[in-house]
């Protein structure tokens, strides 16, 4: 899977499981700040869906790869399979 | 003066035991009900403890109900027996029901869709899905034929029913109430509070570890009388019920708000209501789950509360019982009245040495009670629960007889503001509804259908009523949300995947609206409302319930502007559970929500309000059948117009127009047919032009309920309406009804 399609996917899941408007939501879209505006419970739910998806474990992953979907593919890119 | 209210009668069950006696036992005696869980499978998840009740549903009733109806109606027949009260044909209809509950039929959708995996599924689950069901289960078992009400505000829910209980007494509406709380142990809150981490994978110990909570199950019911009736009676009078608070945080769904300003409104309304001051508690059971957020805010609220206070115990029986959700604020109010009766206060347990040493550093003043209980004088004791959705509640039991401050009032009330988001078979939302109140993308999308149709029906209520929620006016606004099916979809989607795929794969976004109160707390948040705030599923005519405990609520001198509603979603869902059940049928559903601004009138006085018409009676009234049906209830439909129209000072002649209930159900239309042509005769002009709303909205339960109030309310505002009183009813499975009689206003 090359980075564009785990952009996808995780633009998908976050669409589906937190009802983010997908036409609000681009790959560089702050999630937890003004952007989106994420907050704590959907951090447990980005790691479940990430887990799920990719099985790769995000628990106690720092705050930065979590900051929008481009950070979140490269590290998924960056463990999978580890 | 204010009526005296007392405790006449105790029933228990829950981990600790069967009766109210043996749960004692066990809590002053530090001995827990925390085991590994054994009706919900916990593979795969960090934590597995539980403290469930071992009864068997077979045990515990003979009915084929859902498990937290089971389990109330035991704890209800014990309560009934220890009071002695004797229920007659003639005196039915003056003892009433109202239950706390937090998930509802929750096991039954679990049960159902389990089965439905393996092809199965029996019809008679999907009865046992709503939490409306639960208040006239007990009703219809012991033939109690007072109002019900379930009062579903998640873990305040059990506090919340005896306030409302002792508020109906005192101002005269019932001489005693079966009330309480009651819920089972579920999937649905083990996944999610799994989901949200915040279950301890030890037995919780709050105030101490504060690393999560331990889920529980049970039931307590209290019997709830006029002092004077129980007198007459000969009753044993266990102690007095003496004021209540209830209160919002308007700060987060699921979060307290960290500086517990909302449970210190509850706390101290509750103090006040009694006549007290925070000096005057000796005992209080605090709510203590044992999550690190909970427990923190809870902590400072009482120390700032209390500091001056050097005789206080606080404990957390939760360490024993686990967080019995909806039944906690009556579990706990059971042991409430038993240390005020018996002088000891039970302990949290679960301290080791070295907590304890922790403990004497951060207690002050405050008795925490580890591990051992307290043998002490016990005058006044509360009892503190708090909720999702930032709903807070707390009620005080006295020992003697104590007269507290009347604050009653004979507030004219208006409707001075009405907002709806209503369509037939679905209601249109559009990101321009929300832009049109500055409602943010990051906060709209959290919410589920239920709660997107309460929150745009009331802003737009607030709106029309010119109505801005400031700090100075926050606390004098309040909400009372009425609802038949509540957030079941939310429920159903939740409890799917969870049966599909474990019950680690629950969702931590999902979980939140799965509360029926998330949809009042999401409108108290948003607007920043912080007074009373209480979601009441009762079926259809929830929506015009709302209006009569609103204007109750005002006329308790609690708020003086009061939202009430009727909210009800129509989805795939919807229409699925109403096609197998067959009482309604699916095609004829409507949905939305309907919110009315009730006012007191030097509320509305004093902001130059525009009025819509005056609020001049208001009558609830139940015969108890079946639930799902309505046949055999005629004589509560006939009662409760009746006493509308009495409360608000006419005869029935004296209404010009109706707004009925009918919704194309060849025996709910031939009901209200039947029944308002005895009530009006057959021939009457009035009966010629009854409204029948759900033609156009469809049957949108509780949204239409509330409809018909606004609908009537916007006929007798036009100059030229030439009624002067309009009647609004409307039914609800089980044999409960509502009516409201609205007055033109004259100037």
């Amino acid at each position: 899977m090359n980075h564009e399609e785990i952009c996808a996917k995780i633009k998908d899941m976050l669409v589906e499981n937190l009802r983010i408007p997908a036409d609000e939501l681009e790959y560089t879209s702050e999630l937890f700040g003004d952007d989106i505006g994420l907050d704590s419970i959907d951090s447990i739910e980005i790691i479940a869906g990430i887990d799920n998806l990719f099985g790769v474990q995000m628990t106690g992953a720092a705050r930065e790869n979590f900051q929008t979907i481009e950070t979140l593919a490269k590290y998924v890119e960056e463990h999978q399979g580890a | 003066m204010s009526k005296r209210v007392v405790v006449t009668g105790l029933g228990l069950i829950c981990a600790l035991g069967g009766n109210a006696e043996e749960c004692w036992n066990a809590a002053v005696n530090g001995v827990t009900g925390i085991a590994p869980v054994k009706t919900v499978n916990a593979e795969g998840c960090y934590a597995n403890l539980g403290a469930e009740v071992d009864t068997p549903n077979a045990e515990l009733s003979s009915e084929d109900y859902d498990r937290s109806s089971l389990l109330c109606i035991k704890a209800a027949g014990e309560a009934l027996k220890d009071s002695g009260y004797e229920v007659t044909s003639a005196n039915s209809d003056r003892i009433g029901v109202i239950i706390g509950n937090c998930v509802g039929g929750a096991v039954s959708i679990d049960k159902y869709y389990t089965a439905k995996q393996n092809g199965g599924g029996k019809n008679t689950d999907v009865l046992k899905m709503p939490a409306a069901a639960l208040a006239n289960n007990v009703a219809f078992h012991y033939g109690l034929n007072g109002t019900t009400a379930n009062i579903v505000n998640a873990c305040a829910a059990g506090t919340i029913s005896l306030a409302y209980a002792a508020d109906l007494i005192r101002s005269g509406k019932a001489d005693a109430f079966v009330a309480g709380g009651s819920d089972s142990f579920s999937s649905l809150a083990f996944a999610g509070f799994h989901a949200l981490h915040a279950l301890s994978a030890d037995p919780c110990s709050p105030f101490n570890h504060s690393n999560g909570i331990t889920l529980g199950e049970g039931a307590g019911i209290l019997i709830i009388e006029e002092y004077e009736h129980a007198k007459a009676r000969g009753a044993k009078i266990y102690c007095e019920v003496l004021g209540s608070g209830v209160s919002s945080d308007a700060h987060h769904i699921t979060a307290p708000d960290p500086e517990g300003k909302g449970q210190m409104l509850a706390i101290s309304r509750a103090v006040e209501n009694s006549g007290l001051s925070a000096n005057d508690i000796d005992y209080i059971n605090a709510h203590g789950t044992g999550t690190a957020k909970n427990d923190e805010a809870e902590f400072l609220s009482l120390h700032t509360l209390f500091d001056e206070n050097d005789h206080l115990s606080v404990s957390s029986t939760k360490s024993m019982t686990g967080h019995c959700l909806g039944a906690a604020g009556s579990i706990e109010a059971v042991f409430t009245v038993k240390a005020v009766c018996e002088g000891v206060v039970p302990p949290t347990i679960g301290y080791t040495d070295e907590n304890l040493a922790n403990l004497k550093e951060k207690a002050g003043g405050i008795d925490f009670v580890p591990n051992t209980k307290r043998e002490k004088d016990i005058e006044f004791a509360a009892s503190n629960s708090f909720a999702f959705g930032g709903n807070n509640a707390s009620i005080v039991f006295a020992k003697k007889p104590r007269e507290i401050p009347d604050r009653t009032n004979n507030e004219r009330v208006f409707i001075t503001g009405m907002g709806e988001a209503l369509g037939a078979p679905t209601a249109e939302i559009s990101g321009d509804d929300y832009k049109e109140h500055g409602i943010k993308m990051a906060f709209y999308r959290k919410l589920d259908r239920f709660s997107q149709l309460q929150l745009i029906s009331g802003m737009r209520a607030l709106k029309d009523a010119d109505i801005t929620v400031t700090d100075d006016n926050s606390k004098d606004v309040g909400i009372v949300v009425g609802t038949a099916d509540g957030p079941l979809t939310e429920v159903y989607n939740f409890q799917k995947t969870v049966c599909e795929n474990g019950t680690a794969a629950g969702s931590a976004f999902a979980f939140p609206n799965t509360v029926y109160n998330a949809a009042g707390g999401y409108f108290s948040i948003f607007a920043g409302i912080k007074g009373y705030n209480v979601t009441n599923a009762n079926s259809v005519q929830a929506g015009l319930q709302s209006l009569c405990y609103s204007a109750d609520v005002i006329r308790n001198g609690d708020e003086s502007i009061m939202v009430a509603t009727g909210t009800d979603e129509n989805t795939e869902v919807t229409r699925y559970l109403y096609d197998t059940l067959g009482i309604l049928s699916s095609d004829k559903l409507g949905e939305g929500s309907v919110s009315i601004v009730l006012e007191s009138e030097t509320s509305a006085k004093s902001r130059g309000a525009k009025k819509y018409a005056e609020l001049a009676g208001w009558a609830s009234a139940h015969k108890s059948v079946e639930f799902g049906t309505i046949k055999g209830s005629e004589d509560a439909l006939k009662k409760v117009i009746l006493d509308a129209c009495a409360n608000a000072g006419i005869t029935p002649a004296e209404v010009g127009c109706i707004f009925g209930f009918a919704n194309g159900h060849p025996a709910i239309d031939a009901l209200e047919r039947d029944v308002l042509s005895e009530i009006f005769g057959a021939d009457s002009d009035v009966l010629k032009n009854v409204v029948e709303v759900k033609q156009t909205v469809g049957e949108a339960r509780a949204a239409a309920a509330a409809k018909q109030a606004a609908k009537a309310a916007e006929c007798l505002s036009a100059e030229d309406c030439a009624y002067k009183y309009a009647l609004a009813v409307s039914f609800g499975l089980g044999g409960q009804y509502s009516a409201v009689v609205l007055k033109k206003c004259e100037d």
